[in-house]
């Protein structure tokens, strides 16, 4: 593998604007991690996201928020107080130089500092800007409050998350966060290529509503081709082996029996059979049952309206899933997996943060990648690149930053500012 | 179908995903302006085209709403990569595509004959963006799955949920509808805009595992850093309270509600009547508040239940409070004023399923937005377009190579 600091980078002729919360930090950094200039532009003080944890050795300090950490790397940072005149006054000089800019403010907040788009565009033709909200910045909800919970509910994820006895579950991560920063990172490489080409520059607006909406997967469309109302299925098997069973010390998740998916049923019956557990279903009976176990009785047991049949199947399924539960309650997690898949069957592991770091084919892969914090005296492992080119890599190129780490790189070396300016507009509580 | 308007038109795909995580990756393409042509074959159905759902009593290969959703925008070229001619073929089309997109096992395309080698002979610029599951080579490369197999390995399912029920899940193959499709788009406009800038194709491999790790990275740092192994802690947070959905008027109808700041948590009291009980002084702080959490929940559900979701959603955000309903597909589709006004779902007309409901782009651009361009493509419904008009085939090869079951 070559170098990769020898390599090329895909964006190293951009330069983005960070002026964003939460929602905007994966944006920031899936940009900055192609190569652009991301410069994150903090309140003074720090980004209020860095008080949420966990923290560092559980250091509460906005310096050691991994929570932050983890979405902030390959960034530069500077402070400024975009409410004071003196503030939006700099922002105009930093845009002057920007391709891009990320913001997450209530829909209409640039415009009371005369920063809308229309304005950017004064300043710099061709700047594009994408704004990150939870309802996007238009329409009767685009003024409510969206923090991930909000988003994630309204989007109609969460109601098919969880048990149908429980309340519905929120996923876990601000995956609204995530879901809205990628597709803002997508618009604006769209809207860079068009801006290359013509030289126009244009709004990016995302809704993290219509972020997430289409993880939805089929819901709308049962709705809407069959009105059938998708719900939270909790752990039902309905299907033996499709669900999620109890190791000795996880949990695996199976889907083991659909046409198409991986090896069927009767594989994942040989290794039951060889390891002397398949119990009575080594019988020319139960043979029999499980080979009819295909995908239109799938599809009728799941969603059909057929009460005999699902009266036939159901003590059968349960009394197969019996057999089958019992079986991998005997095995261990890992090692049941990898037998599995050898098998060709789809099953794996309910992975704990700490088999994803020992997960061997994400170390054989050099995926972690490490990050050397000397504030902390620490090196950390960091999640790696979620795709690799061949000629221009991802690269994580720095620890995050701390809080106004490049103001006298930025203000005085690049924008030209005297050392007493800078001093000053730090006094002012500007910087 | 010619998109001037569109940013990525003059764009062409040879696109030979199947299933999830590859065909929506190509829709997001396909939907500002590429020319994305679904390489399919009878032989070789994908698999969403036989999911359900269906309209009830027609099951064709054409009607599937899982299919039909993720397709739309796009060309179906019937090319059956199992025949020794077809390799021709195929190499003739990505000699004048700019991406060719797969989603295969590893080592698929190759036993085609279709290496990146041979890729680059005809097309030495070429992007070829690959999705595997676990990413070529290594001790897990060929192992199968899919979305439901990937979110668990991500540690997603671990996470996600309550402590006390087993790791299910978000009851979807979460990574196949915006983490893996997001991420390979995310990688392949990249990769166009350095071509534009250098002359230079690449090849981009994207493991879904890898991709979709990437969106649980405070609980992997927690553990590389603190060695603390996080648990699902169902819809609390640690720095918020209350936090959780709330059960409503009605039958399984629940409204999220978010309090973060000492403001919001006075909004709330003041929303809610100022009942005495938010005057005491165990929930005037955040603190506070994280300490009785089971008693506030149940105070607040005690003034949800009382009223709709839609009702509590709207007095509280009137208010200041984040709230919001925990809608179904149903209140998406047809009660949501606000995806309503800003049409979020398009309706398209197919001459088999009829006027169905599609996502639309998940991101806006204001000058060149992208657009449902058309339907989903019935099964090689443009076989005989993309040899005339694409490949520039007379018609004496074509019928040929319909006899011979190439075009199949």
């Amino acid at each position: 593998m070559a170098d990769p600091v020898e390599t090329p980078l895909a964006l190293d002729d951009i330069r983005v604007l960070e002026l964003a919360g939460e929602p905007g930090w994966y944006c920031g950094k899936l940009l900055a991690e192609l190569g652009a200039d991301v410069i994150k532009i903090e309140p003074p003080g720090g980004d209020p996201g860095r008080r949420i944890g966990p923290f560092y050795h559980d250091e509460i300090d906005p310096e050691k928020s991994l929570y932050f950490f983890a979405q902030n790397t390959s960034k530069r940072s500077i402070t400024l107080d975009i409410a004071a005149a003196d503030g939006q006054a700099l922002f105009r000089r930093l845009a002057a130089s920007a391709d891009v800019v990320i913001e997450t403010f209530p829909p209409g907040f640039l415009q009371t500092l005369g920063l809308d788009y229309q304005a950017l565009t004064q300043i710099r033709p061709g700047i594009i800007l994408a704004s990150i909200t939870g309802f996007g910045q238009w329409g009767p909800h685009s003024h409510f409050k969206g923090p991930d919970i909000v988003a994630v509910a309204m989007s109609g994820i969460m109601y098919l998350a969880g048990f149908p006895d429980d309340p519905p579950n929120r996923p876990y991560g601000n995956q609204s966060h995530y879901c809205a920063s990628i597709q803002a990172a997508t618009g604006i490489l769209t809207a860079l290529l068009h801006r290359d080409l013509t030289g126009e520059g244009q709004q990016v607006g995302v809704s993290m509503q219509e972020a997430l909406s289409m993880n939805q997967e089929t819901a709308i469309q049962y709705w809407d081709i069959r009105h059938e109302l998708r719900g939270r299925m909790g752990n039902e098997r309905r299907m033996p082996a499709i669900g999620a069973y109890q190791t000795q010390d996880g949990y695996l998740m199976f889907f083991v029996g659909v046409p198409g998916f991986g090896a069927p049923w009767p594989v994942l019956f040989q290794w039951m059979a060889e390891e002397g557990m398949a119990e009575d279903l080594d019988s020319p009976e139960w043979r029999d049952i499980y080979g009819q176990m295909d995908l239109r009785l799938v599809a009728e047991l799941y969603f059909g309206h057929d009460p005999e049949l699902a009266a036939q199947w159901r003590p059968r399924m349960s009394h197969i899933d019996g057999v089958l539960d019992r079986f991998v309650r005997a095995h261990t997690t890992q090692p049941m997996y990898e037998e599995a898949q050898r098998r060709g069957l789809l099953v794996a592991p309910c992975n704990t943060p700490e088999d994803v770091v020992r997960n061997p084919q994400l170390n054989y892969r050099q995926w972690f990648t490490t990050v050397v914090h000397p504030e902390l005296a620490a090196t950390i492992a960091y999640p790696g690149p979620p795709y690799r080119l061949s000629d221009t890599p991802w690269r994580l190129r720095r620890r995050p930053p701390l809080i106004g780490e490049h103001n006298d790189e930025v203000y005085c070396r690049e924008l030209g500012l005297s050392q007493q300016q800078l001093a000053a507009l730090s006094a002012a509580g500007v910087i | 179908m010619t998109t001037p308007d569109l940013p990525l038109a003059g764009i062409r795909v040879a696109d030979f995903t199947w299933f999830g995580a590859g065909p929506i990756y190509t829709e997001i393409l396909a939907n500002h302006g590429a020319q994305v042509i679904r390489i399919e074959s009878q032989a070789h159905i994908d698999g969403l085209r036989v999911a359900h759902p269906m309209p009830e009593g027609r099951y064709t290969l054409n009607v599937s709403g899982y299919y039909n959703n993720f397709n739309a925008s796009k060309l179906s070229f019937l090319l059956n990569m199992k025949h020794p001619k077809s390799l021709d073929v195929a190499l003739r089309l990505i000699a004048i595509s700019d991406i060719v997109a797969e989603n295969y096992t590893p080592g698929t395309l190759e036993k085609w004959g279709l290496t990146y080698e041979a890729m680059l002979a005809v097309k030495p610029d070429v992007i070829l963006v690959r999705e595997p599951m676990q990413g070529a080579g290594g001790p897990h490369g060929d192992f199968g799955g899919f979305g439901l197999v990937i979110a668990p390995l991500t540690g997603l399912n671990h996470l996600s949920g309550f402590p006390h029920r087993e790791p299910v899940g978000l009851g979807t193959q979460y990574t196949d509808y915006v983490m893996n499709p997001g991420h390979a788009a995310i990688a392949t406009l990249a990769a166009l805009r350095y071509r534009n800038r250098t002359g230079k194709g690449q090849l981009i491999e994207v493991a879904q595992v890898e991709s979709s790790v990437s969106v649980v990275g405070t609980a992997i740092l927690d553990y590389t850093a603190n060695g603390r192994v996080g648990m699902r802690a169902g819809n609390r947070l640690r720095h918020a309270a209350p936090h959780g959905v709330f059960r409503c008027a009605g039958d399984d109808r629940w409204c999220a509600i978010a309090v973060f700041t000492h403001d919001e948590w006075r909004a709330l009291g003041g929303a809610m009547g100022d009942p005495d009980w938010t005057r005491e002084e165990r929930f005037a702080t955040l603190q506070g508040r994280k300490a009785n959490e089971d008693e506030l929940d149940r105070l607040i559900e005690g003034w949800t239940r009382e009223r709709s979701a839609e009702e509590a959603m709207q007095t509280l955000q009137a208010a200041g409070v984040p709230a919001g309903v925990v809608q179904s597909a149903q209140d998406v589709l047809e009660n949501d004023p606000h995806l309503k006004a800003r049409g979020y779902y398009g309706y398209l007309d197919h001459p088999e399923a009829g006027l169905t409901a599609y996502d639309g782009p998940g991101f806006r651009l204001s000058k060149t937005p992208g657009r449902l361009l058309s339907p989903a493509p019935m099964l090689g419904e443009h076989t005989a377009f993309v040899c005339s008009e694409v490949l520039k085939m007379d018609d004496e090869e074509t019928a040929q190579l319909v006899m011979e079951n190439v075009l199949f």
